[in-house]
């Protein structure tokens, strides 16, 4: 723990408990009341017997069982302190103290005695003769350990083994919803066998898919295999079709042909050959024979066109 | 009269008749021919097929198969052939020749069967059964089990699953229920070979309830006998259930026998026409099996 969570928790329980500060609660107050051990007491305890009435009426509404038990069982520890400081009380009581009249001296064991039986009164749970199954005390004190706290007489009371309709109304409930869960159990073991079911269809499709595809994965890999030949093949013939050289002579000799059908051409005349013009061009370079490869590719493309 | 109706009207139709008339003269003797020139004929009668099959003749498109098929077998390619026959068989169906489709399909998978396909064989068993089934359920349970037959042969049983259940289902329409049982087992022997341990415990539970449901118990008990020896059944659910079942018989308890069925988690993953048999147990009177052959001849006072 480190050193800030110390600091903090001893300042919790220090304004926890503040009012059993006796030098913080009673500085400054008048020198009766801070040497009255007694009415401080007598404070305490009332403030202490107010919060365990609280407690017990918050039991009464409690609808929650196990809460209703937890507030029950603190109601009796308070109790049960409570009555451990009355004899205190009555010690103190019983002491002079000063600046103190005669009637309030003599009112003060009755304060006591009047003390006990508030203490007593506050309802906590427990009826005459403790009854009830198990159920009525599962938080039971954690700081207490009784035994042997029932009454022998209690416990030959016939109604000590009755149920009580809280208890009744417990085991109904608590069969109830057992049975609900069981109806749950069964919906899920039923979906769970259907699924069973799917998972071992699934497998044994799976297991008669599996050669299938190793076969399907052969043949596509031959198939490719084959594929990539043929296209290396393919590519080695195109290669050879379509060299360089060839394009050169393809191109010469289509140059030639269209020359010779244009000398024909010029010299049956006709004017309105739309070809004429395009062709003059053509013929010039042609009996210029200076000319680049280039070239003649590009006229001849352009007389194509405008064929 | 209709397909002449046909013809003016589809010029594609009389385009397809010619073909046929001319691939017919290509195949035929005469004095100029000595051989049937097939490897000719065979896409003409091809292309007249699928013409007359789009134009909804299926009389002309089945004929035309055929002769197609014929064509290619002589070709030497019997794949082709097999999937002309296929096709004929299928259009045989829509005419309602029954006899036709159920001779077409076997031919078609004898000629798979000669390439080495057995998968393709198979299958056209299956669709020649499948299109039999209601009309000739005899000859459609002879072709499903000698599917299973052809794909065990190759080691394939696993595809035969589908072949025995529906040859199954037959027998059971036919109330044939020690033949359904028979194919029920003949089905969990193929899954045992091929380690397929639900479908082999399914079938097994199958052949249980479908003899129980003949109201045969011996028959029952002994196939049960032989079943548990198996490891694979015997751990499995469907053991557990037979168990409950057979003894709910042997006690003669039927609401026991119908809570068994009604709460078993394993009978309702079985085969429809199994759950719908199990529903009905059970079928006939059922008394307690006295067991009569508990001493097998060891008399008490024997004391030797």
């Amino acid at each position: 723990m480190s050193v800030i969570d110390i600091l903090t928790r001893v300042d919790v329980l220090c304004k926890k408990y503040e009012k059993y500060d006796l030098d913080k609660q009673w500085a400054g107050a008048d020198s009766m009341s801070g040497n009255d051990q007694f009415l401080r007491l007598y404070t305490v305890v009332e403030a202490d017997i107010e919060a365990a009435r609280e407690k017990s009426q918050d039991a009464q509404s409690e609808k929650n069982r196990a809460v209703v038990a937890t507030l029950n069982a603190e109601v009796r520890r308070s109790k049960a302190a409570l009555k451990a400081e009355i004899p205190k009380l009555e010690k103190l009581a019983a002491k002079k103290v000063k600046d103190l009249s005669k009637e309030e001296m003599a009112a003060r064991p009755d304060l006591v005695v009047a003390l006990a039986q508030k203490i007593e009164d506050i309802p906590d749970g427990v009826t005459v003769g403790r009854r009830g199954g198990t159920w009525g005390r599962k938080a039971s004190n954690p700081l207490e350990i009784k035994l042997d706290a029932m009454h022998p007489d209690d416990l030959m009371r016939p109604e000590h083994y009755e149920q009580t309709e809280e208890s009744l109304a417990l085991r109904q409930e608590y069969e109830m919803r057992r049975a609900k869960q069981d109806e749950g159990l069964d919906i899920i073991a039923a979906g769970l066998t259907t699924l069973k079911d799917m998972a071992g269809d699934i497998n044994e499709e799976l297991d008669k898919q599996m050669p299938l595809i190793d076969e399907v994965d052969t043949k596509v890999d031959r198939a490719a295999a084959d594929l990539k030949n043929t296209n290396i093949r393919l590519k080695e013939t195109l290669t050879k079709m379509r060299s360089n050289r060839n394009f050169c002579i393809d191109l010469i000799l289509i140059v030639l042909i269209l020359g010779i059908g244009g000398t024909l051409y010029t010299y049956s005349f006709s004017p309105f050959t739309p070809s004429f013009v395009c062709l003059q061009p053509l013929l010039m370079y042609q009996q210029s024979f200076a000319v680049t490869r280039e070239q003649l590719s590009v006229f001849i493309l352009n007389a194509i066109v405008s064929f | 009269m209709a397909s002449d109706k046909a013809s003016n009207s589809n010029p594609k139709v009389a385009e397809a008749e010619k073909l046929v008339k001319k691939a017919d003269k290509l195949t035929k003797f005469s004095f100029t021919k000595w051989f049937p020139d097939w490897t000719a004929a065979t896409p003409l009668y091809e292309q007249a097929a699928n013409a007359f099959k789009l134009a909804k003749m299926p009389e002309a498109a089945k004929i035309a198969y055929e002769k197609a098929a014929t064509g290619q077998e002589r070709s030497s390619s019997p794949w082709s052939a097999g999937k002309h026959l296929e096709s004929a068989g299928g259009l045989a169906r829509e005419l309602g020749n029954f006899d036709e489709v159920i001779d077409l399909y076997k031919r078609a998978s004898e000629l798979y069967v000669q390439c080495g396909k057995v998968q393709p064989a198979a299958d056209a068993l299956d669709k020649g059964a499948r299109a039999v089934e209601d009309v000739k359920p005899d000859a459609a349970v002879r072709m499903y089990i000698d599917a299973c037959a052809l794909l065990e042969e190759d080691g394939r049983d696993q595809m035969a699953f589908d072949s025995y259940r529906s040859a199954a289902s037959i027998y059971i329409k036919l109330n044939r229920y020690e033949d359904a049982a028979t194919v029920f087992l003949r089905w969990g022997q193929a899954a045992d070979k091929c380690k397929a341990v639900q479908s082999q415990c399914k079938a097994y539970l199958s052949a249980i309830i479908v003899y129980l449901f003949a109201d045969n118990f011996n028959l029952a008990d002994a196939s049960y006998n032989d079943c548990s020896q198996m490891d694979s059944f015997f751990k499995s659910d469907q053991n557990h259930c037979a168990v409950q079942l057979l003894s709910a018989y042997r006690e003669g308890r039927p609401d026991e026998i119908k809570h068994v069925v009604s709460t078993s988690s394993v009978i309702p993953h079985l085969d429809h026409m199994v759950i719908r048999l199990a529903k009905q147990l059970p079928s006939g009177k059922v008394t307690a099996i006295v067991d009569e052959t508990g001493h097998n001849g060891l008399d008490e006072d024997d004391l030797r």
